[in-house]
C-alpha cells in the first residue's frame, strides 16, 4: 500500500494537467480550441460573404456594403448572354458528374475487391494509381488533348473530359475503398459461401449491403471532385464548357455580383449532394445502430 | 429414408501454403457419425486448418476427406452438407436475427414466407423469439452465439464445424454455452467438430478428443483416456494435472519393472499388457498430481508398492477446494501435489518443510 | 497448386481491368504522348513535326525565366505546405485528443470537411470582398485607425496566393492526420504521462511518430496540388506572380505544344522526385489497407 499509493497520488494531478483525454482541461485545450474556432471562421467567413453579396440589387458591387436586396443577379446569370453559357455548362457539369459518380462507385468497388489480396503486378498498378492522382492535371489534360488530336478524334466533355476526370476520381475512390474495406471481415464472405451463396449472391446480399455507407461516400467524392474539376478538364472539354471552366472565364471578365450568384448556386448544389449523401449514410447507420464487426 | 451419414474419415491429409513447411502433416483420423469431437492444441498447431479443410474453405495439398463414405475434396460447402460456425460468429451486421438465420434458405431461392416460417421455428429452438427482429449489434455475446448456431443448423448439415465457438465469451457464459452446445448436439443428432485451445472445454464436451501438435495428431481418444492415460510427455503436459518425470527402467522382472528417476529411489511397478520397454530404456513417467500424497518424513518408510520422493516445499497456493503444493524440481521437471483442502489444513505445510511425496506404484504411467 | 494460383491471379486481374481501362488510356498514354511531344519540333502554328530534337529542353534549361518560375512555384509550395501542416496538425490533434464527446468530434470534423465538397474556385474568389482595397479587412483596420491608407498588398499579392492555398488545402492535411491520430490508443499517452513524460516529450516521442503516415499522405496531396496548379497564382496574385504550370499554359495558348510538353515533363519529374522522397519514409499502401 505505501510506495505505490504515494506514487499514484503524486502522479495523478500531473496526469490530469497533461493528458488531454481525461481529467481537468489543460491550458492547451483552450489554445487549440481558439485555433480551431479561428480556422472555422476563416473557412466559412469568406464564403458566407459572397453568398450575402450575391443577393444585392442591380446597383451591387463586388465588396461590402450591401446595395439593396434582390434576386437580380441570379436572374441575370441565367438570362444574360454576356455572362456566358451558364445554363448549358451547368447542365453539362451535372450530367458529367453523374456519369463520373456512377463509374467511380462501380469501378472503385470492383477494384477494392481485387486489392484485398495480393496478386501479380498489384504494386505496379497501385503506383500507377498514385501517379495518376498526383500528376499535374494540366499535364494530363494536354496529353489527353494531344492524344485525341493524334488519333483524329474530337475532344468533348463526355469523352475525353470524362476520361480525364476519371483518371483523378478513380484513384481517389479506390483509396477511400481501401479504408472502407479494411473494416470488412473476410469471415462474412466465407460465412455466405458456407451457407450456399454463389459469388454473385455473396456480393449483392452481403458485401454491397455491408459496405453501402462507404460506397455512398465514394459516390460523394466522385460527384464533387468531378463537379469542381478544372485543370484536367481545361484542355479536354472540347468546344463546350463545363461549369468550373465557365466560372474561370467569368473571373477573368465578369466584374459583377453575377459571379457571386453563380458561387451561391454551385454551393447550393454541392450542399444538396452532401446533404443527400449524409442523410442516406445516417439512415443506413441508424438502421443497424450499434452494430459492428464482432471483434 | 435413412439420415445421411455424418461419419468423417481423414486419410493422410496434408496442407502446405509454401510447399516447404506443413501446417497439417499427414493426418489420419476417423470420427464416428453423431460424435462430439474436439480438436485441441495450442495456436498454430493446424487444428483450425483441418476444420477449414473439412468445411471446404481450404483444399488439402494431398490426402482425402471422406464424409459419409464419399470423397468431398473440391466440393463446395453446401454439397458437403457441412456448416461452419465461425470464430466471433461472422453474423451479417445488416440483417436481423431472423434474416441471418434464413440466409441459407434465401440463397436457395425459397419464397419469403417459406423461409421466414422455417427461420422462426429455428429461432424458437434457440430461444431467441423475442429478439428475432434485432440486429446482431444489439445482442450479447451469448445471444450472438445462439444465432450463429441456428444459422448453421438451418441448412440441416450432417456435420457442424465450430471454430473456437466459446473464445469470445466471458468465463461464466462459457460454461453455460458449453452446456447449450452439448444440448444442441444431442437434439440435432449430428456430428460436431469443435476446435479449441482450452483443455477444460474439450474434456467437458467431447466424446473424442484429438490432441494436436505442429500439424500432427498426438493422441485421439476419449477425454477420460487422454487425461488418465496420456500417450506421451507432450499430451500429459498439455492436458495438465500431471507430474512428468524423465527416468529409466532399471530392471525387468516379468510383468513388473524397477523404475527410477533422478533423486527418485527405485520402485517396483506393474507393467500393462503389451508393454515393450526393455531394461535400461530411458522413459518418461507420469503421475497425476491428485494421486500424490504428502507425508512428513519423521521415520516414515514407504511400504512396498509405493513410490516415495523426498522433497522440500517450494510454494503453496490455495485453490479453493484443494491446495496446490509445489515441491523442488526433480531434475528439469517441476513436481506438484494437489492436496485436498481439509486434509491440508488439518496439518498445514509451510515453505521450506521437508516432505515425502508418495503415490501408489500402480498409479504411475509409462509414457513412450 | 499452380493452376489455383494462376486462377486467383486471373480473377484479380479481371477485377482490376476496369480500373486499367481508365488509367492506361487516360494517364499512362497521355504522359507518354507528352514525353514524345517534348522531343519533337514545332512548326510554330500548333503543328508538331516528328523530328527528334532536344531543343525544347535546351531552351528551358538555358532560360533564366525557368529558374524564376521554379523559384516562385517552390516558394508557394513550401509556404503552403508549412502553414497547412501546422494548422492541419493542430486541428487534427485538437479533434482527436481534446474533444472527448465522440459525436461532437465527428460533428466538428464534418464541419471542417464540408467546404471541401464545394467549388474551389468559388472559395478562392470569396476572398475578394474581404482582402480587396475596399474589402472588410481594410475597412476594419482603417475604422480602428491602425492604418490610414488601405493596404493594397492584401489582395493580388503573394500573401493572397498563400492565403487562398492554405484555405483550400488545409483539409488535405486534417483528414489523413486525424485518421492516423484517431488510431493512437489514448492509454499510450496516459502511460507516458504516468512515466513522467512532458508535454513536449509526448509530442516528439509518441504523437508525431505515430501520425507520420498521415503527415506524409497530407504532404503529398498538398505538394502535388500546389505544384500542379496555376489558377490560384494567376487570379490571386493579379498576374503579378508566375508559376511553372501557368507558363506552359501560356505556351499552349500560343500553340507551342513541344516546349510546353518539355516543361510539363520537367515539372512532373521534379514533382515525382519530391513525392518519391516522401514515399520512402512511409509505406502508404500498408497504412491504407491495414
Amino acid at each position: 500500500m505505501t510506495d505505490t499509493a504515494l506514487f499514484a497520488a503524486a502522479a495523478r494531478p500531473r496526469t490530469r494537467a497533461i493528458a488531454p483525454s481525461r481529467g481537468r482541461r489543460p491550458w492547451t485545450f483552450y489554445a487549440l480550441a481558439t485555433v480551431f474556432v479561428a480556422y472555422v471562421i476563416a473557412l466559412y467567413g469568406p464564403m458566407v460573404c459572397i453568398y450575402i453579396l450575391s443577393f444585392q440589387d442591380v446597383k451591387g458591387g463586388l465588396v461590402f456594403p450591401m446595395k439593396g436586396l434582390s434576386l437580380h443577379w441570379f436572374i441575370d446569370l441565367f438570362t444574360q448572354a454576356r455572362t456566358g453559357d451558364v445554363k448549358g455548362s451547368f447542365s453539362r457539369s451535372i450530367k458529367l458528374a453523374a456519369m463520373v459518380t456512377v463509374i467511380t462507385v462501380v469501378v472503385s468497388f470492383i477494384s477494392g475487391l481485387a486489392f484485398r489480396r495480393r496478386f501479380w503486378g498489384d504494386t505496379v498498378i497501385f503506383y500507377l494509381m498514385i501517379g495518376s492522382l498526383v500528376v499535374p492535371g494540366l499535364v494530363l489534360g494536354i496529353g489527353t488533348g494531344l492524344l485525341f488530336t493524334a488519333l483524329g478524334w474530337e475532344a468533348s466533355w463526355y469523352t475525353s473530359a470524362l476520361g480525364a476526370q476519371l483518371s483523378w476520381t478513380l484513384p481517389f475512390g479506390v483509396l477511400v475503398m481501401f479504408a472502407v474495406m479494411s473494416r470488412f471481415d473476410q469471415a462474412w464472405e466465407e460465412a455466405a459461401r458456407d451457407l450456399g451463396a454463389s459469388p454473385w449472391q455473396t456480393i449483392h446480399m452481403v458485401i454491397v449491403p455491408i459496405l453501402a455507407p462507404g460506397l455512398v461516400a465514394v459516390g460523394l467524392f466522385g460527384f464533387t471532385l468531378s463537379y469542381d474539376e478544372f485543370s484536367r478538364t481545361l484542355q479536354t472539354a472540347g468546344s463546350l464548357n463545363t461549369l468550373p471552366l465557365e466560372i474561370w472565364s467569368m473571373t477573368l471578365n465578369v466584374t459583377s455580383p453575377a459571379l457571386y450568384a453563380l458561387g451561391t448556386v454551385t454551393t447550393i448544389v454541392s450542399f444538396l449532394a452532401i446533404g443527400a449523401c449524409l442523410a442516406v449514410i445516417f439512415v443506413m447507420q441508424r438502421r443497424r445502430a450499434g452494430s459492428a464487426p464482432a471483434h | 429414408m435413412a439420415r445421411a451419414r455424418g461419419d468423417i474419415e481423414l486419410a493422410g491429409i496434408s496442407k502446405s501454403y509454401d510447399g516447404a513447411t506443413y501446417a497439417v502433416d499427414g493426418v489420419n483420423l476417423r470420427i464416428p457419425d453423431g460424435a462430439y469431437c474436439c480438436f485441441l492444441g495450442p495456436s498454430g498447431c493446424g487444428k483450425t486448418t483441418i476444420l477449414r479443410m473439412i468445411a471446404g474453405h481450404e483444399d488439402p495439398t494431398s490426402g482425402e476427406i471422406l464424409i459419409g463414405g464419399e470423397d468431398v475434396v473440391g466440393l463446395p460447402p453446401v454439397e458437403r452438407r457441412t456448416a461452419m460456425m465461425f470464430q466471433s460468429y461472422a453474423l451479417f451486421p445488416h440483417l436481423t436475427v431472423r434474416e441471418n438465420i434464413a440466409f441459407a434458405l434465401r440463397v436457395r431461392g425459397l419464397s419469403k414466407a417459406d423461409r421466414l416460417r422455417s427461420a422462426d421455428a429455428m429461432v424458437e429452438k434457440v430461444r431467441l423469439t423475442e429478439l428475432a427482429g434485432r440486429l446482431p449489434g444489439q445482442l450479447s455475446g451469448g445471444q450472438q452465439q445462439r444465432v450463429a448456431l441456428a444459422r448453421a443448423a438451418i441448412t440441416e448439415p450432417r456435420v457442424l464445424l465450430l471454430d473456437e465457438p466459446l473464445s469470445a465469451l466471458d468465463e461464466q457464459l462459457r460454461v453455460q454455452m458449453r452446456q447449450e452446445l452439448r444440448r444442441m448436439q444431442r437434439e440435432l443428432g449430428i456430428t460436431f467438430i469443435h476446435v479449441t485451445h482450452t483443455q477444460l472445454e474439450a474434456v467437458a464436451l467431447a466424446d473424442l478428443v484429438v490432441v494436436m501438435e505442429k500439424g500432427r495428431i498426438k493422441q485421439a481418444a476419449s477425454a477420460r483416456e487422454i487425461y488418465s492415460a496420456p500417450q506421451d510427455r507432450y499430451v500429459a503436459e498439455f492436458m495438465g494435472g500431471q507430474n512428468v518425470l524423465a527416468g529409466n527402467v532399471q530392471s525387468l522382472d516379468g510383468a513388473t519393472a524397477m523404475i527410477t528417476a533422478s533423486e527418485l529411489p527405485a520402485f517396483e511397478m506393474p507393467l500393462g499388457a503389451g508393454s515393450r520397454v526393455k531394461s535400461g530404456d530411458a522413459i518418461d513417467i507420469a503421475v497425476r498430481r491428485d494421486d500424490v500424497e504428502l507425508r512428513r518424513p519423521d521415520g516414515w518408510v514407504a511400504p512396498a508398492g509405493r513410490a516415495a520422493l523426498p522433497r522440500r516445499v517450494l510454494a503453496v497456493e490455495y485453490q479453493g477446494n484443494f491446495v496446490k503444493v509445489m515441491l523442488d524440481a526433480v531434475g528439469q521437471d517441476e513436481f506438484v501435489a494437489y492436496v485436498p483442502e481439509r486434509q491440508f489444513f488439518a496439518q498445514p505445510f509451510t515453505v521450506g518443510d521437508v516432505v515425502v511425496a508418495t503415490w501408489k506404484a500402480e498409479h504411475t504411467r509409462l509414457l513412450v | 497448386m499452380l493452376p489455383a494460383k494462376l486462377r486467383r491471379n486471373l480473377v484479380s486481374w479481371l477485377y482490376i481491368s476496369p480500373l486499367l481501362l481508365v488509367i492506361l488510356p487516360f494517364f499512362l498514354l497521355p504522359i507518354l504522348v507528352v514525353v514524345v511531344a517534348s522531343v519533337f519540333e514545332t512548326d510554330g502554328f500548333g503543328g508538331i513535326i516528328p523530328t527528334f530534337t532536344l531543343d525544347n529542353y535546351a531552351g528551358i534549361l538555358s532560360s533564366s525565366l525557368t529558374l524564376n518560375l521554379y523559384y516562385s512555384t517552390i516558394k508557394f509550395t513550401f509556404l503552403t505546405w508549412l502553414f497547412s501542416l501546422i494548422l492541419g496538425f493542430l486541428i487534427a490533434y485538437f479533434l482527436a485528443f481534446h474533444v472527448r464527446n465522440k459525436l461532437l468530434g465527428i460533428g466538428l470534423f464534418l464541419l471542417c470537411t464540408v467546404p471541401f465538397w464545394t467549388s474551389n474556385v468559388i472559395r478562392m474568389i470569396s476572398w475578394i470582398p474581404l482582402l480587396g482595397k475596399e474589402g472588410l479587412i481594410n475597412r476594419g483596420l482603417m475604422g480602428v485607425g491602425i492604418v490610414q491608407q488601405p493596404i493594397e498588398a492584401l489582395l493580388y499579392s503573394d500573401l493572397a496566393v498563400v492565403i487562398a492555398y492554405v484555405h483550400q488545402l488545409t483539409i488535405f492535411m486534417i483528414v489523413p492526420i486525424f485518421n492516423s491520430m484517431a488510431r493512437i490508443d489514448k492509454r499510450v499517452v496516459e502511460a507516458a504521462v504516468d512515466a513522467g513524460a512532458s508535454r513536449f516529450d509526448i509530442m516528439r516521442l509518441i504523437i508525431i511518430p505515430l501520425s507520420k503516415s498521415g503527415i506524409a499522405l497530407g504532404s503529398i496531396f498538398v505538394i502535388a496540388i500546389v505544384m500542379g496548379d496555376f489558377f490560384v497564382v494567376k487570379v490571386m496574385s493579379g498576374g503579378g506572380s508566375a508559376s511553372v504550370v501557368g507558363a506552359f499554359y501560356e505556351d499552349i495558348g500560343v500553340l507551342q505544344y513541344p516546349p510546353a510538353a518539355a516543361s510539363a515533363v520537367l515539372l512532373t519529374v521534379v514533382l515525382m522526385a519530391v513525392i518519391g522522397v516522401i514515399l520512402r519514409t512511409v509505406n502508404i499502401r500498408k497504412e491504407l489497407t491495414q
